[in-house]
């Protein structure tokens, strides 16, 4: 199933320790990785920290992979953003530029997000049948690591407003994406 | 936990998409440790949602970052294949107070990204109602022991993960807030199940972090721990 996956044949070398399949690897994915790094934590330094512990954490964890766990990207994928936010939740960085942004910049990113994505793919259908509010607090807690309270205060809107929006917006992509 | 197929689903999109926050992400972390559907309806959201992680515009970190990697996994910037990679032995220093804190916080970063590495864990026994847990990780954040507190037991268990050395043995401990020496709760298992009394010190002090050192056979031969290689925050459930 993963077999077209670029990155897999790297992986599987890193998980022999062959330090310079690892280095191919860091240089086809980092530029996607920081980009999430940045967007959630909007701190360069941070950003960075993460992406160095993200990396480490591959290179002793690449023979735990399995193709069950989707394309090897969305593996990398899934551990940065667990260190992210183990960083944003239980290290309280929290950083306050995202506070500032406004719902119209958030807006505008959003879409922009949304142009980067393959139009063939099936989340990108689905995202798009979701309804706007739904749409925007998910990528709020995506993109931005925003928890439940911090979408409330970014979109004004009361706690259990959001949190049915975000409940509805996962039901309604499951849905979708199971159809 | 006990919740239907729907709602561990659920709670998985949540925890994946980082809204399941506080405690309750603690409680689903353990859940995905002994539950093999729960772990793979989080694999199943993390292929779907993380699809858009991986569609972001790349942004090419600066260099020393790759350096900085190097120098953590091969001691150097020059690149070479198997070369040996650090360790995370820590030397205990009893008289040093405060030793634990940089070691605990680092425990608590890897615990949250302990759920997305998991393999194969064994199934749950059916237990006490445990209030409290415990893990000690490897440096791969593999899971090596799962410790749970009821009210009046602790509960061990080695996983498969764990390659014990024959000639040694891991001792328990607990180490204090207070600064006080690590008191020994005795002998880890080297693998299944253990059981034991509830230790009195675990309610009666300002807990830290517990700790395992790797010891000679029988035990530590001073009271003390002899080389900690692993501790662990406790977890309220």
């Amino acid at each position: 199933m993963f077999d077209s996956d670029p990155n897999l044949v790297m992986l599987r070398r890193v998980a022999k320790k062959d330090s310079t399949s690892f280095e191919q690897l860091y240089s086809a994915t980092s530029g996607i990785l920081f980009s999430v790094a940045m967007k959630m934590l909007q701190n360069k330094d941070l950003a960075e920290e993460v992406l160095q512990e993200t990396y480490v954490q591959i290179w002793h964890s690449a023979s735990e992979y399995q193709t069950g766990r989707g394309k090897v990207l969305t593996w990398m994928v899934s551990i940065l953003r667990y260190r992210v936010l183990d960083l944003i939740r239980y290290n309280k960085v929290r950083k306050n530029e995202a506070d500032a942004t406004s719902s119209e910049d958030i807006a505008l990113e959003d879409d922009n997000e949304f142009l980067q994505l393959n139009e063939k793919e099936l989340l990108s259908r689905c995202l798009g049948e979701l309804e706007g509010e739904q749409h925007q607090a998910i990528f709020l807690a995506y993109f931005k690591g925003m928890s439940h309270g911090e979408v409330t205060t970014h979109m004004d809107k009361p706690l259990g407003t959001i949190k049915a929006w975000i409940r509805r917006g996962l039901q309604s992509l499951q849905r979708c994406l199971s159809a | 936990m006990r919740l239907s197929a729907d709602a561990k689903h659920e709670l998985a999109a949540q925890y994946v998409l980082g809204t399941l926050d506080g405690p309750a992400r603690k409680r689903f972390e353990f859940e995905v440790m002994q539950d093999d559907q729960v772990r793979r309806s989080v694999w199943y959201w993390e292929q779907q949602l993380n699809q858009l992680g991986e569609n972001v515009k790349p942004l090419t970190p600066e260099r020393r970052v790759w350096l900085a990697i190097q120098q953590r996994l091969f001691g150097t910037p020059a690149v070479s294949s198997g070369a040996p990679v650090q360790n995370n032995v820590v030397t205990l220093q009893p008289k040093q107070s405060g030793w634990w804190k940089g070691v605990a916080a680092l425990a608590s970063a890897a615990a949250v990204v302990l759920a997305v590495l998991l393999g194969r864990v064994e199934p749950p026994v059916p237990a006490p109602q445990y209030t409290e847990i415990a893990f000690f990780q490897d440096a791969e954040q593999s899971p090596l022991w799962l410790l749970e507190l009821s009210d009046d037991t602790l509960s061990i268990r080695a996983t498969e993960r764990l390659t014990a050395k024959a000639n040694k043995d891991y001792e328990l401990w607990i180490v204090a807030k207070d600064g006080r020496a690590p008191i020994s709760l005795g002998l880890l298992p080297k693998n299944g199940q253990l059981t034991l009394a509830k230790d009195k010190y675990f309610d009666e002090l300002d807990i830290a972090v517990l700790a395992v050192s790797l010891e000679p056979l029988g035990g530590s031969p001073n009271g003390s721990p002899t080389e900690v290689l692993y501790t662990s925050e406790i977890i309220t459930l």
